[in-house]
């Protein structure tokens, strides 16, 4: 049993979506994610130990990211993979059996467009267990803020590339801090540093996806 | 390379660019993905191939340019006037063209169809290869805009003239919202791209800016160290992995 769950993290981590998925190379004909997470369910995994060991899969996956070791298509295989499993977790997560960590809104700030990032990161945040209410590009502070209004308790994820746009995200933390303090705030992407996010009042800065990822898990969200 | 280009009215001219002008390689997608030291698995390898074999038929390239007067008015150090606009591009972008005569203000794009195909690609469950195809989508535009950059290098030395690095608003501290001002420079809708009320070309695979021409003027090689933007995209990147002179390309929307 043990060694099915470990096995889905492995896929997780590989990105070994199912069996007729031709990548990793190595594991070509191999059964993936998809079908291991339908036999685990099977033999009676619970869908926790499931979520688990996908997780873990999405955190080595991460780390290596980090750690420029693989790139940005590993990390979206690894999604993708993740993203089969959940499709077997989705009823539990419907019945109650299986409870998200907590909510994530997250958008790229009022004028710019870029969101590899920010999807990178909703994906992998996803992959942790988290649910993710994603607004887009190019994103206003009174969107965000009806999101926050939507989704209470939620975690709110900016994201940004251009360097002039870091004057919008800075207006839309100050908004979001004025009419709804108790909301945490996330920021991330190329030209921000861990300096810019005190200096605009967020809660936290991200690098990467795994230190959006380190950040919501600290947070301690309901 | 010796493009054609047309007078559209004035100053403003087009210049035709085609798809094998721009020659991509996939060593070059591959270097954008990140894969400069370690190897690419040979999945991707295949990706970026069928990206590209994809862009040839989705590109619908289209450049040009308007020739301008440039002034810098006397004490100030924040911009410059291009076609009689202030141009507030901060002191980083004004200090390279401020020994400028004149500007081309430029904009180029490969058209929307390659960034249709990428999102759909994304949405339908294939991240990777939805990824691999908006990057070359990147390249591809970023290769228009060198071309484009080339050509009127090549045009401005015909009459014994120089050309700087091209300088885009959103980069090197100069402000987004100045394209609007930019764009004012040009004629409606030229090259087919627009503005969103946030500043924002469409389609999004689309580069404007500023090149500043004159006898006093070059193109350098590097001038990332210049900028106080130490965790700009571009920093990173080097001349070779861009295939062009200047590594600060200021894309808008790639």
């Amino acid at each position: 049993m043990n060694e099915i769950v470990e096995q889905i993290g492995v896929c997780i981590e590989r990105g070994k979506v199912n069996q007729s998925s031709p990548y990793p190379n190595d594991m070509k004909g191999q059964v993936g994610a998809d079908e291991l997470a339908k036999e685990a369910l099977g033999a009676g995994v619970g869908p926790d130990e499931i979520l688990s060991a996908c997780n873990d899969g999405m955190k080595r996956i991460g780390e290596r990211f980090s750690r420029s070791e693989v790139f940005v298509p590993e990390l979206l295989m690894a999604a993708k993979a993740m993203n089969a499993v959940m499709a077997h977790l989705k009823p539990y997560f419907q019945t109650g059996a299986v409870k998200a960590k907590g909510k994530l809104v997250i958008g790229t700030v009022a004028g710019d467009l870029h969101d590899i990032g920010k999807n990178l990161v909703a994906m992998v945040v996803e992959g942790n267990g988290w649910e993710v209410v994603d607004l887009g590009v190019d994103v206003k502070a009174q969107k965000f803020i009806d999101a926050i209004n939507k989704n209470p308790g939620c975690v709110v994820g900016l994201s940004a590339l251009l360097t002039t746009t870091m004057a919008n995200m800075m207006k839309i933390v100050k908004d979001i801090k004025s009419q709804l303090p108790s909301t945490r705030v996330i920021v991330g992407g190329a030209p921000l540093t861990q300096k810019a996010a005190d200096e605009m009042g967020a809660d936290g800065y991200a690098p990467n996806p795994q230190g959006a990822v380190a950040f919501l898990n600290s947070a301690g969200q309901v | 390379m010796n493009l054609l280009e047309t007078a559209i009215e004035g100053n403003v001219f087009e210049v035709h660019i085609k798809y094998d002008d721009l020659r991509i390689s996939r060593r070059e997608v591959e270097l954008t993905l990140g894969y400069m030291d370690a190897e690419i698995p040979p999945h991707f390898s295949g990706m970026i191939d069928d990206a590209l074999l994809e862009l040839k038929g989705r590109c619908e390239i289209k450049a040009g340019y308007r020739l301008t007067e440039v002034a810098r008015p006397p004490g100030r150090y924040d911009g410059l006037l291009v076609g009689g606009n202030f141009l507030r591009m901060d002191k980083i972008v004004t200090s390279q063209l401020k020994k400028s005569e004149r500007a081309a203000v430029f904009v180029c794009t490969i058209g929307s169809s390659m960034e249709t195909w990428a999102r759909g690609l994304m949405k339908d469950g294939d991240p990777a290869m939805g990824y691999i195809a908006d990057t070359t989508a990147s390249v591809a535009a970023e290769a228009v805009t060198n071309l484009l950059h080339d050509h009127i290098g090549e045009r401005m030395l015909s009459q014994g003239m120089r050309i700087t690095n091209r300088y885009s608003p959103g980069y090197c501290n100069w402000s987004v919202s100045e394209q609007h001002l930019l764009f004012s420079l040009l004629p409606k809708d030229f090259c087919g791209v627009t503005l969103s009320e946030s500043a924002l070309m469409s389609p999004i695979k689309s580069v404007s800016g500023v090149i500043g021409v004159g006898t006093l003027v070059r193109r350098k090689d590097y001038i990332c160290d210049r900028c106080g933007v130490k965790d700009c995209t571009y920093r990173s990147k080097r001349p070779a992995a861009t295939n062009q002179k200047t590594s600060h390309i200021e894309t808008s929307g790639t």
